[in-house]
């Protein structure tokens, strides 16, 4: 009597389930893909009226007040770029070297001593070592331009003014790497691991390299993509003034200084800067955001 | 024997190595982060005043925090503007990500495409990109009674009044609506990715469970997908509390901003300080109150 009355339960609550699914799978699919379509609008809207607005002819730029789509759409804007770039001091090919030079060496940079420094905080005791993870999450708060003056002035002590190394090394001071990758590996790479490493006899440095560097992989590509976004598109405040030196931001922030005649030509240099980012998206993405959660060992 | 003495040999060794590994970082937070920070403090207490070849510091006690409070009525105005956008932003911002991530979670065509397009403004979003896709056209929208954000310079009062047939009134509205969902949806990119880490992290055999047993959808969410995502919550709470803080966007920041820009520098570090305290007393409230109210539920 008993058994049969749970049975008949299970098959009505098998029933329910049943039913319910399939009403979610219709109307609620409809509701997911109209919410997340409506927000994904909103997200894209400034990119939408920022590649309009690149190919806006001169006469569409000057209307007041600003219509969001292109009546004519032209190239002029795209076009007249060779020519504003010839204008120029220095070739475009300098600056763009600069920039995927320093991009590249300070994004080196950053990830393995924040990496470093994460697995030790993770991993290791030693004195001092709360403190330190402390100075991190106060450091979290501050935003670098509050810092500017200061910084300049030692900037300036250490003769660093007007050097390539003003892109590279404020970067050594990263907090938000060095806590996200210490969040991760405490997370992900279980203490068991690194001792079997260790009676295995590998030395510290191996285990760093050969050992945490490929479990944190996600953690790591993840911070590649907001460091190598924000290097990229970095202006350093009045401390870089030889034009050898200038990377593509700074140009893009002359031609803006143009004035509303150069609107059209700033958003067709924004829109062309935006694209090396979206390929470093496109090719950690699977790993950014899907490997996120699959890396690792589950103890 | 070699083995075992090895093992209790890692801590000890560890601490020698730890200093090595987290030395460049150390070295790059002592210079470019705590050395200015100490001044910026000592710049709060100071009278500064430029020189010929650099500037010219003298203690004058809490008179800088006096003129902010007390004289200058327009810090205080901006700082409980801060505060309350601090406090509605936050939630907001979680609940939005979240319902983001959950939908995102759900498999349905074109999830992939979503995925990417969510995590677009993150990529592309940072400094010279930004500030021109934002500040494209002219500021004197706010001429039309609309304060000039984004969507102001992207479409006009009379754009609105045409698509929706309304009046003025109704057309700003709208407009102060679109800003805001916007300003969430835009801030919501990262804490997005990482709900959608922690929610792929769930394992499935818990919802198998639940279903077995006949919960309800919201059940689920509230005895299993909610309790689970708790550390994430946390994690994305800090995150977000420290965006809000420290963005530049904000009425506070961008007008300590000018100050410093016009010179200014004792005062504003003034203002920075008493800021960074509120904020910092915030966020320890937010994160007390998590810990008292949600997190011992489930313990």
């Amino acid at each position: 009597m008993k058994i049969k009355n749970i049975i008949k339960n299970r098959a009505a609550a098998k029933n329910k389930i049943a039913s319910r699914r399939y009403t979610r799978s219709k109307f609620g699919n409809f509701l997911n893909f109209f919410l997340l379509a409506a927000a994904g609008l909103f997200t894209m809207l400034p990119l939408i009226y920022a590649v309009c607005t690149s190919f806006k002819p001169l006469d569409e730029l000057l209307i007041f007040p600003p219509r969001f789509f292109v009546k004519r759409p032209t190239l002029g804007n795209y076009l007249a770029l060779p020519d504003l770039m010839a204008s120029l001091k220095v070739p475009l090919s300098r600056y763009l070297f600069n920039s995927l030079m320093i991009t590249a060496i300070t994004v080196f940079i950053y990830i393995m001593v924040a990496a470093m420094a994460a697995f030790v905080l993770a991993k290791a005791t030693f004195k001092g070592r709360n403190f330190l993870f402390w100075v991190v999450q106060f450091a979290l708060m501050f935003n670098a331009y509050t810092l500017s003056v200061p910084q300049y002035l030692i900037f300036s002590k250490l003769h660093l003014i007007d050097t390539y190394w003003i892109y590279i090394l404020p970067y050594m001071a990263s907090t938000l790497g060095v806590f996200l990758l210490k969040q991760y590996i405490e997370g992900y790479i279980p203490n068991a691991l690194l001792e079997a490493a260790k009676i295995d006899g590998a030395s510290h440095y191996r285990i760093f390299w050969s050992v945490v560097m490929p479990v944190i992989k996600p953690a790591w590509l993840t911070l590649m993509l907001f460091s190598f976004r924000d290097v990229w598109s970095s202006v350093p405040n009045g401390t870089i003034f030889t034009e050898q030196l200038k990377t593509l931001p700074q140009i893009v922030s002359q031609i803006t200084a143009g004035g509303t005649a150069r609107a059209g030509s700033a958003m067709a240099v924004t829109v062309i800067m935006m694209i090396p980012p979206i390929i470093i998206y496109l090719i950690s993405q699977s790993n950014v955001v899907e490997a996120m959660s699959s890396a690792g060992i589950k103890e | 024997m070699k083995g075992v003495k090895k093992l209790r040999g890692i801590e000890q060794l560890k601490n020698h190595y730890g200093h090595m590994f987290t030395l460049p970082w150390l070295i790059g937070i002592i210079i470019f982060f705590i050395i200015p920070l100490i001044q910026s403090v000592w710049y709060s207490f100071a009278k500064i005043s430029v020189v010929e070849n650099g500037i010219e510091t003298k203690f004058i006690g809490i008179d800088n925090y006096k003129q902010i409070l007390e004289a200058d009525p327009n810090y205080t105005k901006w700082l409980s503007s801060g505060i309350t956008s601090f406090f509605y932003t936050l939630p907001l911002i979680i609940l939005v990500s979240m319902v983001l991530a959950m939908l995102l979670n759900q498999k349905f065509v074109g999830r992939l495409f979503f995925r990417a397009l969510y995590f677009l403004p993150v990529i592309i979003a940072s400094g010279v990109v930004m500030t021109l896709i934002f500040q494209t056209t002219s500021s004197d929208m706010g001429s039309m009674g609309v304060s000039d954000t984004y969507t102001s310079n992207m479409f006009s009062v009379n754009d609105i009044i045409g698509w929706l047939q309304v009046d003025g009134k109704v057309a700003e509205y709208v407009i102060l609506v679109i800003n805001k969902i916007f300003d969430l949806v835009w801030q919501s990119g990262i804490q997005t990715v990482l709900f959608l880490a922690g929610l792929q992290s769930i394992p499935s055999s818990l919802y198998e469970a639940s279903k077995v047993e006949g919960a309800t959808k919201w059940e689920e969410f509230w005895f299993i997908t909610f309790p689970m995502l708790s550390q994430v919550t946390l994690l994305v709470a800090v995150f977000t509390m420290v965006e809000i803080m420290t963005n530049t966007r904000s009425t506070i920041i961008s007008n300590i901003y000018k100050m410093m820009s016009s010179g200014v520098y004792d005062e504003t570090s003034a203002m920075i300080w008493f800021y960074f305290l509120v904020g910092g007393g915030l966020m320890a409230l937010v994160l007390f109150l998590y810990n008292r109210f949600l997190m011992k539920r489930w313990e």
